[in-house]
């Protein structure tokens, strides 16, 4: 009977599944049962047979083409989680307001008002019944303010809220989203600045897209070119890494390190586009030192066929230097 | 309009979430992901948060914190790297449209496993139903090619004979494998070829961790049966 349970147990013993003490008594039986040591070898027998089907790491190149597919794909999605808060939150801010009508007054008042991070004084007064301090959500009609309101601004979130002692005077501290436009021409400051944020920090990667191509006209002040290096090393998608690629290479001759941030985006790369782009571009200087180490170690060692030829072909038609 | 003027549209300020601006300041949240992917110093809590929160950047660092191992996983199940590209492409953008029902009940590794083991499942009962073999792979260019052949070669060097023995050996194994039922294989691949523990293969399977217990158990029979009969 011991036996029928041990041998039950083999399986999960030679897989580490079992409890210390299930463990020490398997063991303390095949110490002394001859039948289950044969049975125990033949399922490490069998252990090490299915073993030999080997478990490959996905190749370099299947991860970056995977990668890239999924974030094409990621563009055009919307996350399950931002839809359910802005189902859910409204109904937080709903209870909210039910509970303390002081609150919900200040809210409601601020729903008429607008401005980027900015405190305004709301002025009241009671006799005229639109006092933020008598707390009635009625009382948020009319509210009289310092600035204009700005109707089509919607407000992200409330700061503080707090009132003057002794006054009537409520002073609230809130942010809001609103989209704005601004024109110019490429030279005008504000439309550049608004470009290299853009390059850097927009979420859609077709917007990134656009600014970098646009500051790509403009390479030679160094303010741009830094944002386009910033694009080529951390963009995550790579038509916008190829086009400041595009953007920088007029530089890669008389900039070290526009040509060292080339060759970092040439060895380590995970798109392999940009990689044989960013080859094209330090061809014309392979006779710097840094730029031929670099083509020997891809000659050498790339995963990549056509980087590894192409850099060979590279290395083969070079002029002997020392 | 001057030729060389351009509109650019831009939105100004924070993204809509009024309940964290307290906690997470002024920061830019695609700034704050850049970094995380840098320093990997934020943990993987803050990291669902901020995709939660609609943050991609965050998301597609997330995505390269477990799709190495994912890949390998379909592409050991599948042995086409076509079909191991699909499910990585299925698996993360269903995690991406489902995120926001992710509550940090199991760990996000536990979660996104159950996505894709679902997914190969799948992929495993139409094989089944195809009755294709298991060890001809596919590469991405729809070429076909035997992974046993390449491991062959790449193990033995120059002893065509051990390499021989290798083939016929990795073929066996590769039969007796595709005869187990979709979710034997599945147990069997988690804990055999990717030392899962059982409790958290049964967790994956959306089942206890006795029944992935006796699944393995079976499994493992057969596999015995099959491999003995075919000496």
């Amino acid at each position: 009977m011991k036996c029928d349970w041990v041998q039950q147990n083999i399986l999960f013993y030679v897989y580490n599944e079992l409890e210390d003490d299930a463990r020490y008594e398997v063991e303390q039986h095949l110490a002394r049962c001859p039948e289950c040591a044969t049975e125990l070898k033949a399922t490490r027998k069998l252990h090490a047979t299915l073993s030999q089907m080997p478990v490959e790491e996905p190749t370099p190149n299947l991860l970056a083409a995977s990668r890239m597919r999924l974030q094409e794909a990621l563009e055009t999605t919307r996350p399950g989680g931002l839809w359910r808060r802005l189902i859910l939150e409204p109904a937080l801010w709903l209870r909210q307001i039910r509970m303390s009508p002081a609150l919900a007054a200040a809210i409601f008042i601020v729903g008429f008002g607008g401005g980027i991070g900015a405190t305004y004084n709301f002025i009241s007064t009671r006799g005229g019944g639109n006092g933020v301090v008598t707390g009635s959500v009625e009382s948020g009609s009319g509210i009289s303010s310092t600035n204009q309101p700005l109707e089509s601004s919607a407000i992200a979130g409330i700061r503080s809220v707090t009132q003057e002692p002794g006054s009537n005077q409520v002073s609230i501290k809130y942010d809001t989203v609103s989209t704005q436009e601004a024109q110019g021409s490429l030279n005008d400051q504000r439309i550049q600045q608004l470009l290299l944020y853009a390059a850097r920090n927009n979420y859609n990667s077709g917007v990134r897209m656009d600014s970098v191509d646009l500051l790509t006209q403009a390479p030679d002040d160094s303010r741009v070119r830094e944002a386009l290096m910033y694009a080529l090393q951390n963009d995550t998608n790579p038509g916008v890494r190829l086009k400041a690629l595009d953007g920088l290479s007029g530089f890669v001759r008389q900039d070290p390190q526009v040509r060292d941030g080339v060759l970092r985006a040439l060895i380590s790369d995970t798109n392999s586009g940009v990689r044989l782009q960013a080859l094209r571009l330090v061809e014309p200087m392979k006779t710097d030192s840094n730029v031929r180490s670099v083509l020997a170690r891809l000659a050498q060692t790339d995963q990549n066929v056509s980087i590894r030829t192409q850099a060979r072909a590279m290395l083969a038609q070079m002029p002997e230097m020392d | 309009m001057p030729a060389d003027s351009y509109a650019v549209a831009i939105t100004v300020g924070e993204i809509f979430r009024p309940r964290r601006a307290e906690q997470s300041g002024n920061q830019n949240p695609i700034m704050r992901g850049s970094l995380a992917a840098q320093g990997n110093r934020i943990d993987d809590t803050s990291l669902i948060r901020e995709a939660q929160q609609g943050n991609r950047a965050a998301f597609e660092v997330l995505v390269r914190h477990y799709d190495q191992s994912v890949l390998r996983l379909a592409l050991h199940l599948t042995g086409s790297e076509a079909d191991a590209q699909d499910v990585y492409q299925e698996a993360f953008l269903k995690a991406y449209k489902n995120l926001g029902s992710f509550r940090f009940e199991c760990s996000f590794y536990t979660w996104i496993y159950r996505i894709v083991t679902n997914l190969c499942l799948d992929h495993l009962r139409k094989r089944n139903v195809r009755k294709e073999d298991a060890p001809v792979a596919v590469d991405a260019s729809g070429e076909e090619y035997s992974r046993i052949e390449q491991f062959a070669d790449a193990r033995s060097g120059a002893n065509p004979e051990r390499d021989l023995m290798r083939r016929e050996l990795g073929r066996k194994i590769g039969t007796a494998l595709s005869a187990l039922t979709p979710r034997e294989r599945m147990v069997f691949e988690l804990k055999h070829y990717h030392g899962l523990k059982l409790r958290t293969v049964g967790e994956m399977l959306n089942t206890t961790e006795e029944t992935a217990k006796n699944t393995l158990f079976r499994a493992t029979q057969k596999l015995r049966t099959a491999l003995a009969e075919m000496r």
